[in-house]
């Protein structure tokens, strides 16, 4: 029932309706006229019919004529189309019929005793005739059976062409409905990030949706070139920044292997450290950018963050356990199937894990939390330290913002970032939160049923 | 020196730096090496002489490395690749590994890197591979009863500390690098800024290495972890 109403909604549907409506309108006013002018012509006949036929019985040369004349004619004519009447001078009836009056006017009655009235509309002509009355009556009968006729005519034209008009437009609307819905699925594919996707109009779709499905199409292959060519152009940027930067690591382990005194050691290390930190943070930006560009979205397939978040908790235990950190993972769900890439979303963990380890005072302990509240799954990692002043909270989702306090503490700067473009891509919502004391980073996320 | 034999091996890298310094290290490990600077040499190089192993950069002048590897491929020659690249994403990974190489290495690498993985990918016959039983010196590791035995003295390892001997002793001699590890202990394909790997190692070897006068797993300056055979 709602598909109709929707369907009836439909563009097509209320132009064909509005079509339908104009020409059944019109197709009724001329109806209508030509009624009108066949009832006036059909009145006219009557009326020339009955001058002759009174001026036919005008004929008959004397009273005992003229009365025998309608007797005779009376008894083959039918007084529900015609009726007859002579009243002669001294009051005797001949005829099939005869004028009556009362309050409300004539009416014709049977000259049967007790005489009965006759039904319908008649046109009478009277007219003095050899000192008695002649009334000729005929039954407008006919005139009102073309109205029967007309109605017919509606019925019988107007009606199926109005169903058969409203078909098709419901046929056409749901055909566009279906070529709507095709372009709507194509968008919706394109804005997650699969730019291969495309309309593929055939050639039976109609003539206006054709072009906008072809232009989309275009504008389609016209993204996925330019997303193409800037993943070109950062690869270029990424093998003419590399390439020297793998130089300077060669000419690092050439170096080291020569005979060096120790301060020269010391910088040689230095330097391979400082070229560690120019990579990592390369490397952040450019996942940044490929992840931003969207494409990963359509590689995503279910991942369970239970086992998830064990292997991460797992692998950075020890080197809690170094600092004299306790690692707790607190996970208060059997599962937690969330539509993601098992990659990326482990880069999340690492990433909020290690800013908690640099951030925050050897001791202090770190909990990483997986629920399920009100149907949204929940990953927290919690720690004791210090926190961040609230008005710093959005600051640090940016790209390598940091606070003045951590400027001597190693780290991209890129950590929290990554990790806002990361859950911005699962359509998750992070939020930093004051855990008092401490800083809680907190990710919901849709669960998969 | 190792115990490794001797493998022939094909370096295509434009960068003459990057390629000399590869050589040369290669060379010095024992190993016989071709170098070539593009792609179409690459590939007549690749299909004219049998290497145990392909070097291959992704930017190549003429033919670049992934059309190499593709066409290597397409005609059936199966030898192992080792992908350079200056991209370091999943999906240039993938892009990769799809067209036919074995393994992926980002630059900028550390020569220990390369070459562990340009061992762990020639293929020879893994002696242990079958065995359920693994040994180093006095160490013994029965995978079925998942005991682990040192000197007569029976040993306790987590389940991860256990994954990570076993994977050690399997490549026996073989250098396994931190990031080889991550990816074949734990799944995980991207590199932590924290030394995870290091913390693990040394929980291990305070269980399998401190207890006893002989060091079995051996760190690879700048490289990795070796149990030696």
């Amino acid at each position: 029932m709602s598909r109709l109403f929707t369907l009836l909604r439909a563009s097509p549907v209320r132009l064909a309706l509005g079509l339908v409506a104009l020409f059944a309108l019109v197709s009724l006013a001329s109806l209508a006229a030509s009624y009108a002018a066949s009832r006036a012509s059909l009145d006219a006949t009557m009326r020339s019919d009955l001058t002759q036929d009174i001026a036919g019985f005008r004929a008959a040369p004397n009273a005992r004529a003229l009365a025998a004349l309608v007797a005779a004619e009376a008894r083959v004519t039918d007084p529900a189309r015609v009726v007859l009447s002579y009243v002669t001078a001294t009051g005797q009836r001949f005829g099939n019929g005869r004028l009556a009056q009362d309050r409300d006017g004539y009416f014709l009655t049977t000259l049967d005793a007790p005489d009965r009235r006759i039904d319908g509309q008649y046109l009478a002509l009277t007219t003095p005739l050899y000192g008695g009355q002649l009334t000729i009556a005929r039954s407008r009968a006919e005139i009102d059976a073309l109205f029967t006729v007309f109605r017919n005519i509606v019925l019988l034209s107007l009606l199926p062409t109005l169903a058969v008009a409203l078909g098709a437009a419901l046929m056409l609307a749901r055909r566009s409905a279906r070529q709507v819905a095709a372009l709507g699925r194509t968008l919706d594919r394109l804005t997650t990030g699969d730019l291969a996707a495309r309309v593929h109009p055939t050639a039976r779709w109609s003539d206006d949706f054709h072009r906008i499905a072809t232009r989309i199409d275009r504008m389609a292959a016209a993204q996925e070139a330019s997303v193409d060519s800037l993943r070109q152009v950062s690869s270029d940027v990424a093998h003419d920044l590399k390439t020297p930067i793998q130089r300077i690591s060669v000419h690092l382990d050439q170096l080291s292997d020569m005979a060096l005194p120790p301060d020269a050691t010391t910088l040689v290390d230095r330097a391979r450290a400082e070229v560690d930190g120019v990579v990592s943070v390369f490397h952040a930006l450019l996942q940044i950018a490929q992840i931003e560009a969207g494409t990963r979205k359509s590689r995503f397939a279910p991942v369970d963050l239970v086992p998830l978040v064990a292997t991460f908790a797992e692998l950075y235990d020890p080197a809690a356990a170094e600092a004299g950190r306790d690692l707790r993972l607190c996970v208060a769900t059997k599962a937690a199937v969330v539509q993601g890439d098992r990659d990326l979303l482990g880069q999340i963990l690492a990433n909020l894990i290690e800013n908690a380890l640099r951030h925050t005072p050897d001791g202090t302990p770190i909990t990483i939390g997986l629920s399920e509240v009100d149907g949204t799954i929940v990953l927290t990692v919690t720690d004791a330290g210090p926190g961040i002043p609230e008005h710093e909270r959005d600051k640090v989702l940016q790209r390598l913002y940091r606070l003045d306090c951590s400027r001597a503490t190693p780290g991209s700067g890129l950590g929290l970032a990554l990790v806002a473009v990361i859950a911005d891509l699962h359509d998750a919502v992070l939020t930093l939160q004051d855990a008092s004391p401490g800083l809680q980073v907190a990710l919901r996320f849709k669960p998969v049923r | 020196m190792t115990d490794r034999p001797e493998m022939k091996i094909l370096v295509v890298e434009d960068d003459a730096t990057t390629g000399t310094y590869i050589t040369r290290g290669l060379r010095e490990e024992g190993h016989t090496v071709d170098l070539v600077a593009n792609g179409r040499d690459g590939l007549v190089q690749a299909t004219a002489a049998e290497h145990d192993v392909l070097i291959v950069d992704w930017m190549l002048p003429q033919i670049d490395g992934l059309t190499l590897v593709k066409s290597l491929r397409g005609a059936g020659n199966r030898t192992p690749v080792l992908f350079l690249t200056a991209m370091g994403s999943v999906d240039d990974r993938i892009a990769g590994l799809n067209a036919g190489a074995d393994d992926y290495l980002v630059k900028p690498f550390a020569f220990g890197e390369l070459s562990a993985r340009i061992n762990a990918l020639a293929r020879r016959p893994r002696s242990l591979a079958q065995d359920t039983v693994l040994t180093a010196g006095d160490l013994t590791m029965d995978l079925v009863t998942r005991d682990v035995m040192r000197g007569g003295q029976r040993i306790d390892l987590l389940p991860r500390e256990f994954a990570i001997l076993e994977h050690l002793l399997r490549r026996k001699g073989r250098i396994q690098t931190r990031t080889m590890l991550l990816e074949n202990v734990w799944g995980i394909s991207f590199d932590p800024q924290t030394n995870v790997v290091e913390t693990h190692i040394s929980r291990l070897r305070a269980k399998v290495d401190k207890p006893f006068p002989t060091e079995l797993i051996k760190t690879v300056r700048g490289a990795g972890y070796r149990i030696e055979g």
